[in-house]
């Protein structure tokens, strides 16, 4: 409100101006206006005199003796004058011409004066234009000046910058962006700046899109960073769940494949333990996943070798506000996450174990087969992950099969890895929008029974940010979901009770 | 980075204020041109008033000088003409001079944008 004041004002100052300048013009006018009257009176008088001299042969006058003196004097000639023309040219002539000569004079004052007087009406129009504007972009008048200003735009060019800014984790690496904005403006929108980005992540990135590339770059190494940080607790909680179980691998992975390093625990973990699979995101989202939490007490109380999988609701806040291209990205990077982890729960029980040394290799199962030619999964909304989960079906691929694919697969899954790990900060959340609609996987490896909550719950926890690591992310999410800030104490406790486990299994 | 660009604004822009005081000392010249039109057309039509047996003088410093009515109206028409040049040429002048200087306005306006994104960049960077 104050900003529409102070640009009301701006502008105001504008048509004052204005119209002070046009009132001006017109003082002016009038100023030469008299000195045309004065002129012409002049001139006047200058002819009565001219009409009369010659009545007399000779004028006793008082000459003027210069500025103090007067003498007197004889007026002689009085028919003979002496008339200055201008640009120094003189010309004698007689008083009968001298009267033409002021005649002429006149007229020329005359349409000088005329001139003058229009130009006046003019500029005193326009004043009255003016003083109406004034009116009615002060909202005084009856008229209301519809006015769009670029506000918005401005905003958001330094939403983007201030949001880098701000994150406390990060070094801002750029600035092209300039500070066009008056403070207060910065400030008011900063909050809810930070808030969006906390709740959308998509929308974060499409915005970016309106943003400096720099800018953009800034964002994904951020986001990177985070990854690796999240990466980094995972990596912790699962070690010390498992407790070393195969851990190994995961040590050996390279820095590119430690998204796959924490999809990796549940391969890993051969035996198909029912808490097991659940049991990572339990811990890991903190913030996010109480619903997960909860399904997951209900899972230990199970004795079959079941995996549940559950969803969190939250996912879909999110994805409402997210664009649809960034989504579809992130969702297929999800998806193969989700794909991978069950995969990997599935599988390990039956075969292809040894074939999976590191997670990266997991990650290059995940192809389709299509007229028995392995291709590289490539739909990001169809996700198979239901299937998958249901394990009806994979006993078909043969192993021969089964490395093609992974041949194939392995460039592919490549790429993703490495694009993925910019992306995946902002993409699990769009989990849930990826609709199973493929045919189930041939990859069997879990003989248990498989009892599915949802499609894609466990890629949603468990790659759910934890909030410690990325406080200026997180922020809006603990806010939206303070019920659900227990978790954080909560995890640690049934992490122990895994771990109790396992350890009496061994 | 920013200096550089600093410096060459800082040329740039005395080469505009150079340029902005050019065009304002054509003006007011041709300005002076245009009164001195005026007048001397108002001599010339003052001229055509009078006839042969008047004299014409013309005051040249200190005396007034005695000129034939003939030549004085030769000279004020011939100094007309002149005066028409000159209003012509400073015409061209001017216009040569606002597009130079639009041309200028526009490359200091780019040179301050770039002068800023060097600011808020080097801002950034610290």
């Amino acid at each position: 409100m104050a900003e529409k004041g102070k640009m009301s004002n701006e502008h105001l100052g504008g048509v004052v101006r204005l119209r002070e300048e046009q009132e001006k013009v017109v003082k002016d006018c009038e100023i030469r206006i008299q000195h045309w009257k004065k002129v012409s009176g002049d001139y006047e008088a200058l002819n009565d005199r001219l009409k009369t001299l010659p009545d007399q042969l000779s004028y006793d006058i008082t000459v003027p003796f210069g500025p103090l003196a007067f003498m007197p004097g004889k007026l002689v000639h009085t028919n003979e004058v002496t008339a200055l023309l201008g640009d120094n040219w003189f010309a004698k002539c007689s008083t009968k011409q001298a009267q033409k000569i002021v005649d002429h004079r006149m007229k020329y004052v005359k349409s000088e004066m005329d001139d003058l007087s229009k130009t006046m009406k003019n500029f005193e129009a326009r004043v009255g234009l003016t003083k109406d504007l004034e009116n009615i972009s002060s909202g005084k008048g009856d008229y209301i000046d519809i006015r769009e200003d670029s506000r918005n735009i401005e905003a958001a060019v330094t939403k983007g910058r201030k949001r880098i800014a701000h994150k406390p984790n990060s070094k801002p690496k750029l600035d092209a962006i300039l500070d066009l904005k008056e403070e207060e403006e910065d400030e008011e929108e900063e909050e809810e700046e930070e808030e969006e980005i906390k709740v959308e992540g998509g929308d974060t990135e499409r915005r970016i899109g309106t943003i400096t590339e720099e800018e953009l770059w800034a964002r994904l190494d951020e986001l990177e960073k985070l990854e690796q940080q999240q990466d980094d607790q995972d990596r912790l909680s699962d070690n010390g769940d498992m407790n070393g179980d195969m851990n190994g691998e995961e040590s050996s992975s390279s820095s590119e494949e430690e998204k796959e390093a924490d999809a990796a625990p549940p391969v890993n973990g051969q035996s198909v333990k029912p808490s097991w699979t659940s049991a990572p995101h339990s811990k890991k989202p903190p913030c996010k996943d109480s619903i997960a939490e909860e399904d997951d007490e209900e899972e230990e109380g199970h004795g079959l070798p079941t995996i549940s999988f559950s969803h969190t609701m939250e996912p879909k806040k999110v994805r409402i506000n997210t664009g649809k291209n960034t989504m579809l990205k992130f969702s297929e990077r999800k998806e193969q996450h989700s794909k991978k982890k069950k995969k990997n729960g599935l599988n390990n029980g039956h075969h292809e174990l040894h074939k999976i040394t590191t997670p990266v290799d997991i990650y290059r199962l995940f192809v389709d087969v299509k007229n028995g030619e392995p291709i590289p999964r490539k739909s990001i909304l169809k996700s198979r992950s239901r299937e998958n989960s249901v394990c009806s079906d994979t006993s078909e691929s043969s192993a021969a099969d089964f490395d093609e694919r992974r041949m194939i697969g392995r460039s592919f899954s490549h790429d993703d890895t490495t694009h993925s790990d910019t992306s995946d900060g902002l993409t699990e959340e769009d989990s849930p929008t990826a609709v199973p609609l493929q045919p189930a996987s041939r990859f069997e490896a879990f003989s248990g029974t498989v009892v599915e909550k949802d499609p894609m719950p466990t890629a949603v926890p468990h790659l759910t940010l934890a909030p410690p690591a990325l406080p200026t992310i997180m922020e809006r999410k603990q806010e939206e979901v303070a019920s659900e800030v227990a978790p954080p104490q909560e995890a640690p406790k049934r992490v122990s009770k895994f771990k109790a486990a396992r350890l009496q299994q061994k | 980075m920013a200096e550089a660009i600093q410096k060459k604004l800082k040329a740039e822009v005395d080469k505009y204020t150079q340029m902005q005081k050019d065009v304002s000392k054509s003006v007011s010249a041709r300005q002076k041109l245009e009164t001195q039109l005026a007048e001397n057309n108002i001599v010339k039509e003052e001229l055509d008033l009078l006839d042969t047996k008047n004299t014409v003088y013309k005051l040249i410093g200190p005396v007034l000088v005695k000129q034939d009515l003939d030549e004085a109206k030769a000279t004020v028409t011939k100094r007309l003409e002149y005066i028409n040049g000159e209003i012509q040429r400073y015409e061209t002048l001017l216009k040569d001079l606002e597009k130079k200087s639009d041309q200028h306005r526009e490359l200091l306006s780019g040179l301050q944008q770039e002068f800023q994104k060097a600011q808020g960049m080097a801002v950034g960077k610290v």
